[in-house]
Parts: structure tokens; C-alpha cells; sequence
């Protein structure tokens, strides 16, 4: 086995359409440089681009040529765009790419949320490099990858997407709405300021999404979002 | 064997065979007789009696057939696991398509053998399930996992075409699952049939199909309204036997 030198990798120069192409996108840079050392030390893989925002990565997929590529996308993106928000924004405007959600000691319901979103998989940082290398190529496949989590939580991850999908039928979309600004600490008021109705609209809005959930008040309606990975209540990954 | 460590030997593993099939269920107690490590605590053929063994008899395991009458397998695992109780399930089906052995896992299996599996790994599937490990191949883990990603998709298209469905569709749909026609169904929600017509379409065209029989089987493969069907599973009998 020849050993390849650092310099023996001009990217730019020698883009082989053979390669899968990773982009990676994680908020913190260093786990990014270390993604990106162990994936272009590989023959059969190469870093196409690092994005450290939602708005980065898009930018960057949208001057992406090839197809066989998969975007690794860190869950520990936060702010309105958020991982789940950009993961859901590629499946709708790069549906050819495949797509590897990545996180570290994530919680079922983090990756029932990221598949919901339209994530191909879910890899654990904590798995070791080979593995890690290996659920790219698999998922570059079109193979299903959940690699870290122990097998026995397909049953969890499975009921809380069934969560979700039960709570998205119910609500409507003005409603769904309704519930993530209040989840987000909003009083009606400012949510009808917000979505430029009365307040009166609102806790018609409220009232009948109570109905939907079966609650009876916005501190258990919006417990109700959490548990189906609406809304995100408390600390993030 | 004067001195021993404290938690050990514990006797041997209590199993309860829960079977459909007399045949097999007879077959299983033979192997399981067979073992010294086995001890077979009870035997039934229903759903019901399943449930009512699990609780009272503490059976270490259960080896479980999907197809029983009454309350079907998977349902008796749900139950029981809901219930909090501490036995290990083995699932012994007929079927090894990548739903049910998904279905299986949810409901919380700790294994899963087709019926076609010799005695010996019957055998040996009880006694490494209580040894704490879970007896699924890699072709069965990956398949559930399959399934997991299919109904991921499900659940995002359903939640997409959902919003675009008005409840009134939805009633619509509902009657026409039940097989009502539209005449029928105008009458009942007091719409002329003209009016019943248009929702029908509509719907059609929201699901992306072209007829009545094919916007009933998207809507429900969307979990949008449900055909009543137990279709994960049905009664299987062995095959293997002349």
C-alpha cells in the first residue's frame, strides 16, 4: 500500500468525478479540520466544501456541480436556521444529494427530528473514523445509516416521528405557527403582532390547537410540541 | 459448587410459549424441553391468555407469534412492555418482510426468528436473549432500518399534503374509504353529489393521482385516514410442513 504525502492532493486540479464529494457543514471549526483531514486522506472521497452556517452551506451546494455527494450536517446548528431547518432546506432544493445528520450523544428524538426533516441517516461523532468513513459511503449508496445510536432505538426514534407526523396532520399550518411562537415565549398579543391579526385570532387559534392536542393549557400544548420535535424547549445538543 | 458468586446459579430460564399453531407450539416445547437451562412456565394460543400468562406467570421470556387470535403478537408486546414488564420477547413469525420485523422492534421485541428456523436456534435465541442481547441478523437490522427511513419520508409527505387537504376533503375521503358512494356520501353531509365531485377531485389532485381507488390508498399509506386494515401482518401457517 503506497503511502500518499499531504501534498499529493491537488482538489481543485484533479476534481475526479469518481470521488463521492462531502460537504461538511458544523458550527464549530475544528471538527470540521478534523473531518476534512480524515475524509481527504482517503482515495475515494474528497472535502468539496466547509460551511460553519445555514447560509454558508447553501451558498456553498449552490456552486456544487456533482451529484454524488453527501452533505454531513452538524445538529448543533442553532438560531432560526437551524440544523433541521437547513437539512429539510437541501431535501427541497438538492433532492439528488444525500444528506448524513451528525451530532454528538444526540437523543432519539434530535434524530427522529432530522429524519423527519428529510435527513438519509444519522451518524454519531463518537463512532470510530472507519465507521464514520464507511456510513458516508453507504450513505452516498442510498443506504439507510444510523451508526452510534445502539440498534434498540429504531423503536424511540420510530414513535417520535410518528409523533410528529400525528401533530403536522392535526395542526394547520397557521396553527403549527401559533404553537412554536408560543412554545418560543410569546404572549398572544405579541404573537398577533408578530403575524399582523388580532389578539382575539389568536386564542381562537390556541384554543382550537388545545382542542387538537387534547390539553388543557399552553404550558401542556407546548410540551406537546416538544415531545414530537416541533419546537426544541431547553438545551440543544 | 459449595461456594459460588451471590447471583449465581440462578434456575433455569422460565419460558412461555405463546403460539397459534399447535404444531409448532408443540415443537417448541420439545425443544425447549430438551434444554436443561429451559423450563416452558406456560402455553397458550390467544392474544388474551397471552397477556394474562405474561403478567402472572414472571416468564423470563416469551416466545411470541405474530398471528394470534384475539389481541394479535405485536400488540401483546405493546402491552406487556407498556406495563413495564421485565420478559424478554422472541418473536416467531412467518413473515420476514422488512415492515414487520420494524413493526416488531417498535413494539419492543428483543429478537426475531421466521418459522423456518431449526429448533436449535429456537433454542439458542431464548437463551442469548436473556443472556441481555438482541437476536436479530444484520439483514433484519438493516431492514428495519430501511423501513424506519421509509416512514420518515411518509411522515414528511403526509405532513406537506396534509396542510393542503381541508378538513371537508377529509371528511370526504373518509365516507368514500368506508364505501359509500357519492351519492351516498352527499347525502349524508347534505352537499349535492356535484359539490362531493369536486372535493374528490381535489383531493386527487393534491395526492398527485388520478383516481378515487388510488387517492384511498396514498391517503392511507400517509396515514391520512385509516382503512381499518391490520395489513403489517396476517394469520400465517407454517410452510414448511408436508
Amino acid at each position: 500500500m503506497a503511502s500518499r504525502t499531504v501534498s499529493d492532493r491537488p482538489l481543485a486540479a484533479r476534481p475526479s468525478k469518481r470521488r463521492l464529494g462531502v460537504v461538511l457543514i458544523d458550527p464549530l471549526p475544528v471538527v470540521r479540520a478534523g473531518l476534512a483531514l480524515l475524509i481527504d486522506e482517503r482515495l475515494d472521497m474528497e472535502v468539496l466544501a466547509e460551511a460553519g452556517t445555514a447560509e454558508e452551506a447553501l451558498e456553498a451546494l449552490g456552486s456544487t456541480r456533482r451529484t454524488r455527494v453527501v452533505v454531513v450536517v452538524g445538529l448543533g446548528l442553532s438560531g432560526e436556521h437551524d440544523s433541521f431547518w437547513l437539512i429539510r432546506t437541501i431535501r427541497q432544493l438538492y433532492p439528488v444529494l444525500a444528506v448524513l445528520g451528525c451530532g454528538a450523544n444526540a437523543d432519539p428524538m434530535s434524530i427522529s427530528r432530522a429524519l423527519f426533516m428529510g435527513a438519509d441517516g444519522f451518524v454519531d461523532k463518537n463512532v470510530d473514523p472507519e465507521q464514520f468513513l464507511e456510513s458516508l459511503r453507504r450513505t452516498a449508496d442510498g443506504e439507510m445509516v444510523l451508526a452510534g445510536p445502539p440498534p434498540q432505538w429504531v423503536g424511540p426514534i420510530a414513535a417520535g416521528i410518528e409523533r410528529r407526523r400525528e401533530l403536522e396532520v392535526t395542526l394547520t399550518d397557521r396553527q403549527r405557527e401559533v404553537l412554536i411562537f408560543a412554545a418560543e415565549g410569546l404572549t398572544a398579543r405579541q404573537i398577533a403582532e408578530r403575524l399582523g391579526v388580532r389578539e382575539r385570532t389568536i386564542t381562537t387559534h390556541l384554543g382550537r390547537i388545545y382542542g387538537k392536542l387534547g390539553v388543557g393549557s399552553r404550558v401542556a400544548a407546548i410540551r406537546a410540541a416538544a415531545h414530537a420535535g416541533l419546537v426544541s424547549v431547553g438545551a440543544r445538543e | 459448587m459449595a461456594t459460588s458468586p451471590p447471583e449465581e446459579p440462578t434456575g433455569p430460564i422460565r419460558v412461555l410459549i405463546a403460539e397459534s399453531h399447535p404444531v409448532l407450539r408443540g415443537v417448541v416445547r420439545l425443544a425447549c424441553e430438551a434444554s436443561p437451562q429451559l423450563r416452558v412456565v406456560g402455553e397458550v394460543d390467544t392474544g388474551e391468555e397471552a397477556v394474562e400468562a405474561g403478567r402472572t406467570l414472571a416468564p423470563d421470556v416469551i416466545i411470541l407469534d405474530l398471528s394470534l387470535s384475539g389481541i394479535d403478537g405485536l400488540e401483546v408486546a405493546r402491552l406487556l412492555r407498556s406495563e413495564g414488564s421485565s420478559a424478554k420477547i422472541v418473536v416467531l413469525s412467518g413473515r420476514s418482510d422488512e415492515r414487520t420485523v420494524f413493526e416488531s422492534i417498535r413494539a419492543g421485541a428483543d429478537g426475531y426468528l421466521e418459522k423456518t428456523a431449526g429448533v436449535r436456534s429456537i433454542v439458542e435465541a431464548l437463551e442469548r436473549v436473556v443472556a441481555g442481547e438482541r437476536v436479530f441478523t444484520p439483514e433484519q437490522e438493516q431492514g428495519a432500518l430501511r423501513e424506519l427511513g421509509r416512514m420518515a419520508r411518509r411522515a414528511r409527505e403526509a405532513s406537506g399534503v396534509a396542510s393542503k387537504i381541508t378538513p371537508r376533503e377529509l371528511e370526504v375521503l373518509g365516507y368514500v374509504s368506508q364505501g359509500l358512494t357519492v351519492g351516498q356520501v352527499a347525502s349524508r353531509m347534505g352537499l349535492s353529489p356535484r359539490t362531493v365531485e369536486t372535493h374528490v377531485a381535489k383531493v386527487c389532485r393534491t395526492l398527485g393521482v388520478s383516481n378515487r381507488v388510488q387517492a384511498l390508498a396514498r391517503a392511507a399509506s400517509l396515514g391520512l385516514i385509516d382503512l381499518g386494515w391490520k395489513a403489517v401482518y396476517s394469520p400465517s401457517i407454517p410452510a414448511d410442513r408436508p
